[in-house]
């Protein structure tokens, strides 16, 4: 049986992270299992797993390196891991929580550590960037969540890069724009999709956008890099976002849907169209 | 010689067809004796049989001989009921007559000047004397239409030798000819140039058949450039014709009689000989041998391949082809946008044969809505197209729509080409042959539409023809679908091609110099003619018929953006435009009285019944919600239906509109404006609470372009006759005391009242790119407090109405407000454009018109995939028209005024003024307008006017 594996530590945040574990495993119609890497003492993490009645399995080793090898089980779908041990942490993304989530090619969610979650995620906010790379990370959730009842919300931020060329009459041009963004970037086949967008910082927008919409889950496709001042709107959502963020990997979302592309495309390889540049799907950084 | 491996055996006969043969055409040119028939008395039954077989099924032939028409037809006696047509180019070169059901019909004649018979007669007596002088005896022979014939060997052996005989005969001259001092044949030929010439005659056609030499005003090649002017004019293309000859070679040093068919305009031509050619054939000819036997067997061909139901071959010419390969998801309803094929009444958007996830068709008939208010929009009709059921991994199709014809052919795992018949609006026909893919069984009509779709299939063998008509009356719709039943697919696309070619006779822009201009020049006027009607009236929402983007609402994009290229084009179609806003006068009556106004308010956004229709508010970009005002205060819509009316009786002269409807429309407009205007004590007179054209500000008072465009209203009005002499005075009076915010010491118009105390943001400096939306770049309420335009909002006085604005205040104008607009709407780049080349500056005149070229190409607003941008393919005529060619009509004529970048060869322009064909045509040499016009200089301008 498929499971999702809650990574604990001896900290407060271990509460919200079972908690979204047992959220999103009822999303994917999987197990939960609640696992320590041993570093210091048990007593809090015992308590926790015991509080939601699941048990815990304690494992030996260097954390990083045995959270992978735990993660990368074939019958594990996902990895909860909280965002850092407080909120008075210093930093935004502990470095377990760092190191776990660029090198388990994986969907990852990242809790922050005061994060209360619903027993069951009802709304996810996809942000969309604009790329079919990048919107096709997301679908491998609504895959493994087939049959689910889930309401999604694709978020597009413009930024200064973005902001569209022309507006012309917005009360056609923006429903034409939002239809034709749905058709592009969100072809996941669901029955309610709709579109939000907003003008801002990516980071910030998002944060926000997932409070005014009542979204309970974030979920974000990503490169997996975090070096060299990569992905500054993941670290900078999961620094503000009072939500568990899904780090979805882009190159696992492209594995999934090789076959579903060739399927649909008739073998023409999907691509973001931008023949002079001046798209007005693309820009803004790739999270 | 060049003779082509690969044939196919043609059924029943021992004949073969070479590959390069081995498809469908669409005409024939053809020499006669020798090529079509063995000799002058062979029976030709069996011709006339194929010939009449063909035009029935819509192929066109052209017979191009030297003898009188007499010969040939009395050999060939065809009498096609058409819809192809057999014609006769004979007396070589001087004389076209067209055969059909009840004869023959002289259609055109080269007759000669009495000087110019004179000097053939010395030309030809000068010949004769210097062969005699020379040693050979020669005579005159026959005077013919417009050519003289001298017998280089009369001798009673060689009276009248049979084409097989022409290596003999051609010996036999030459000996004679070599044993006096002329030569050769070259020679005889020489000798004879110089008699005409030293006779007078400026561009003498000398030929030799061996036997005679000939002196003549014309020759084959001018029958050859007829035969496929005309095929043109029918939508027949040089690639879809076929050339055939047998004296393409050359005959004793002289190019061969057939040579002279191989005309520049038929370079891409499918040329062969039948003939024996000694000395081989130039190489575009292909050497086919075979004699008329063969000849006839091609033809027979070409039928059978019509009588089986081949689907036809497009053109594919550069410049004239939007070719799509393949199926991208993420690309694929913008290509669905823009191969959309329409009639002026229903457009098809050209989604594949298949249903896909990823495709949207739709199918739009003008004028028919649903709902109602603001969520009116134009009714899904039933779909005709969803045939098929395909695997995915045989979807990879090409799609190819010619602009020229109108024709849309998918190619693939299967074969189709259909079209929406600009000949007969709202009939479509389709004609497939399925191969890999399955044909689906016929769906339910759809219910929930007010469309009707009348529908009727037919099956031969391996191929399927759909036929079906479209209207919102089943009566209508079946009487039609029975007319085009009765037609019959073939004839239907005949009518398809002349109709398409006689459309763009009349409408064709051409820039030499910029092939990637040209074919998006191209694409925008296809599109432009195809979506609006000829006839009754014309509903042209802002994406026309090629999407439910904006879902039919029409703006004021159609009267002054898409309106001017059809009033100089197409005045029909103009002319039912404004009927739309005519049928619409007394809703507008309505508006204004329930504003306590005069007159005709029209609706901002117009659909079903003229009622405003303008959604009140929507969530913008940002996720907040925005209130909609430009239903409530962009009034300016008044003045722009006024002048479209007044860009129509520019270019056509209407009198009967102008008496009629016309009159009704510029009073009822005037009076709105009259009842508008609020009066201040200092005698001026104001407009306040508009919205202008750039629709960053609002509200604002005095609008420049509102006030400007209401001054001319009224003025214009005014000048009617049978107007009260009281609403005259107070029209005029308004119209004097309207105030316009120019200020004659800085030459600029201030755009409202208190534009120039807003914040001076330079829009070009601060923002990372232009065009941009810069009310999401800087945020609404920062850009409503600035000086940022959306689009044009003054200079649209210097385009629309020149000779109401300031003299020489265009510059100063364009230097303060251009960089001050964002182009934040897809309307403003073209506009931009034709004012900065007036300007002279070429380079940034390019890259606005190369924006508004490519806006729908290029998907640059994002929102293609919802219909095509009208008023974009509107505004880039507009800028070649009144900005690159700055042309004016003035009565019977045309004032221009060109301003060329560098880079381009020439400028021409198709055009109907005045209900006259003219072409003009702008390059380094001058200006010319074709035949029937004059162009004169005028100081710093040139006139066209009729001869």
């Amino acid at each position: 049986m498929k499971k999702v594996l809650a990574a604990v530590d001896n900290s407060s945040a271990g509460r919200g992270v079972i908690a979204s574990a047992r959220a999103l495993a009822a999303l994917l119609d999987a197990g939960v299992e609640v696992l320590y890497v041993r570093v210091d003492g048990d007593r809090t993490v015992r308590q926790a797993a015991e509080a939601a009645g699941l048990e815990l399995r304690i494992a030996e080793g260097p954390v990083v390196e045995r959270l992978i090898k735990e993660g990368a089980a074939d019958d594990v779908v996902a990895l909860v891991v909280g965002t850092r041990r407080s909120h008075a942490a210093r930093r935004a993304l502990g470095r377990t929580a760092a190191a776990v989530a660029t090198q388990l090619p994986k969907p990852i969610l990242i809790v922050p550590p005061d994060a209360d979650p619903a027993p069951v995620f009802r709304r996810v906010l996809v942000p969309i960037e604009g790329s079919v790379s990048s919107s096709l990370a997301p679908r491998t959730v609504f895959e493994l969540a087939a049959g689910a009842e889930i309401d999604a919300v694709a978020l597009h931020v413009y930024d200064e890069s973005s902001v569209p060329a022309f507006t012309d009459q917005p009360q056609h041009e923006q429903p034409a724009w939002e239809d034709e963004f749905l058709h592009r970037y969100c072809p996941w086949g669901l029955a309610s999709v709709r579109l939000e967008t907003r003008v801002g910082r990516s980071g910030e927008s998002i944060s926000r956008a997932a409070e005014e919409c009542g979204c309970d889950l974030i979920a974000l496709g990503w490169s997996q890099e975090l070096s060299g001042g990569r992905a500054p709107v993941v670290r900078e959502v999961l620094e503000l976002s009072s939500r568990p963020v899904l780090l979805v990997p882009v190159r696992s979302a492209i594995d999934s849907r090789d076959t579903t592309t060739a399927r649909n495309s008739g073998g023409a390889e999907q691509h973001a169209f931008s023949p002079s540049g001046v798209s007005p799907f693309e820009g803004g950084t790739n999270p | 010689m060049k003779t082509l491996p690969g044939s196919r055996q043609q059924k029943n006969t021992t004949v073969r067809i070479p590959s390069s043969l081995d498809r469908r055409f669409e005409a024939a040119i053809f020499d006669w004796d020798g090529t079509a028939v063995p000799d002058r008395s062979a029976d030709a039954g069996e011709l006339r049989s194929v010939v009449e077989a063909l035009c029935k099924q819509g192929f066109d032939l052209v017979v191009i001989t030297g003898t009188h028409v007499g010969n040939v037809d009395g050999q060939l006696g065809a009498r096609p009921a058409g819809p192809g047509r057999l014609y006769f180019c004979v007396n070589r070169g001087s004389e076209v007559y067209a055969a059909n059901e009840t004869g023959l019909e002289l259609l055109y004649r080269r007759e000669a000047t009495p000087e110019e018979e004179s000097a053939l007669d010395e030309a030809a007596t000068r010949t004769v004397a210097e062969l005699e002088r020379r040693g050979l005896t020669a005579a005159v022979v026959s005077q013919r239409l417009n050519r003289r014939k001298i017998d280089l060997i009369p001798e009673p052996e060689w009276a009248d030798p049979p084409k097989a005989r022409i290596t003999e005969l051609l010996q036999a001259v030459q000996d004679r000819l070599h044993a006096t001092a002329v030569g050769g044949l070259t020679g005889a030929v020489e000798i004879a140039v110089v008699a005409a010439t030293t006779a007078g005659i400026d561009d003498p056609r000398v030929t030799s058949d061996a036997k005679h030499v000939e002196i003549g005003l014309t020759d084959k090649a001018d029958s050859a450039r007829w035969a496929f002017a005309e095929l043109a004019g029918r939508g027949v293309s040089p690639r879809l014709t076929l050339v055939a000859g047998d004296e393409f070679g050359s005959l004793g040093g002289l190019p061969g009689s057939d040579s002279f068919l191989l005309v520049r305009e038929g370079t891409a031509a499918t040329s062969f000989s039948v003939g024996s050619e000694p000395s081989g054939t130039p190489t575009q000819v292909l050497s086919l041998h075979g004699g008329p036997q063969l000849f006839v067997a091609v033809l027979k061909d070409q039928l059978e391949r019509r009588l089986r139901g081949d689907v036809p071959e497009l053109d594919m010419a550069e410049g004239w082809t939007i070719l799509v390969e393949g199926l991208d998801p993420a690309h694929e309803r913008v290509d669905e946008s823009l191969l959309t094929i329409a009639d002026g009444c229903l457009g098809t958007r050209g989604s594949p044969l298949f249903t896909d996830p990823s495709t949207a068709p739709a199918v739009l008939l003008n004028g028919a809505y649903t709902g109602d208010g603001h969520s009116t929009q134009l009714a899904i009709a039933p779909p005709w197209t969803e045939l098929l059921s395909i695997s995915p991994e045989h979807r990879a199709v090409t799609r190819t729509l010619d602009l020229a014809t109108g024709l849309l052919r998918e190619a693939g795992p299967y074969e189709s080409l259909r079209f929406s018949s600009l000949a007969r609006p709202a009939t479509v026909a389709l004609r497939l042959q399925a191969g890999k893919a399955r044909l689906k069984r016929r769906s339910k009509d759809r219910s929930d539409t007010p469309v009707v779709a009348a529908l009727i299939d037919r099956r031969l063998d391996q191929t399927f023809e759909r036929l079906a008509a479209y209207d919102i009356d089943e009566n209508r719709a079946r009487g039609r679908l029975a007319e085009a039943q009765a037609m019959g697919y073939e004839a239907l696309l005949k009518e398809q091609r002349m109709a398409w070619a006689g459309r763009w006779q009349t409408a064709d822009a051409v820039v030499e110099g910029d092939p990637e201009l040209q074919l998006a020049i191209r694409l925008a006027l296809f599109h432009l003619m195809a979506s609006v009607a000829e006839r009754g009236e014309a509903a042209v929402g802002a994406r026309g018929l090629t999407g439910p983007a904006y879902s039919g609402h029409v703006f004021w994009d159609s009267d002054v953006f898409v309106l001017p290229f059809l009033a100089a084009t197409h005045p029909e179609a103009a002319r039912a435009m404004l009927e739309y806003r005519i049928r619409r006068l007394p809703s507008a009556r309505e508006a204004a009285r329930e504003l306590g106004r005069r007159g005709a308010r029209f609706a901002w956004e117009s659909a079903a019944n003229g009622r405003d229709v303008t959604p009140p508010s929507v969530r913008g970009p940002d996720g907040k919600l925005i209130r909609i005002r430009t239903g409530e205060l962009e009034e300016h819509i008044v003045g722009d239906v006024a002048w479209a009316a007044a860009c129509y009786l520019d270019w056509t002269g209407d009198e009967v509109f102008a008496s009629g409807p016309g009159r009704e429309l510029f009073i009822e407009t005037a009076r709105y404006w009259a009842s508008r205007v609020r009066h201040t004590s200092d005698g001026k007179a104001h407009i306040f609470g508009v919205v202008g054209p750039d629709e960053y500000h609002e509200p604002v008072d005095d609008n420049a372009f509102t006030n400007v465009l209401a001054r001319w209203n009224l003025r214009r009005a005014a000048a009617f006759p049978g107007i009260s002499g009281e609403e005259r005075a107070e029209w005029l009076a308004v119209a004097d005391a309207l105030v316009d915010g120019y200020d004659p010491s800085s030459g600029i118009y201030e755009q409202f009242a208190g534009f120039h105390d807003l914040e001076a943001l330079i829009i070009e400096e601060v923002a990372p790119r232009r065009p941009i939306a810069a009310d999401l770049l800087l945020g609404a309420k920062r850009t409503a407090g600035a000086q940022v335009l959306k689009q044009a909002d003054v200079l649209m006085l210097h385009h629309m109405l020149p000779e109401d604005v300031a003299p020489d205040s265009l510059v100063p104008n364009l230097d303060f407000y251009e960089p001050r607009t964002a182009h934040g709407s897809s309307l403003s780049p073209a506009i931009h454009a034709g004012l900065l080349a007036r300007a002279g500056r070429y380079r940034t005149a390019l890259e606005a018109l190369r924006i508004a070229a490519r806006l729908d190409l290029d998907d640059l607003t994002g929102t293609t995939s919802g219909g095509l941008h009208l008023a974009t393919m509107g505004g880039l005529w507009q800028a070649l028209a009144f900005g690159f060619a700055g042309l004016r009509p003035y009565g019977d004529r045309l004032v221009l005024d060109p301003r060329l970048p560098r880079d381009w060869g020439a400028l021409e322009l198709a055009l109907q003024l005045r209900g006259q064909p003219l072409r003009v045509r702008i390059d380094r040499s001058g200006i010319s307008a074709g035949d029937g016009w004059k162009v004169d200089r005028k100081g710093d301008h040139w006139e066209v006017s009729p001869r």
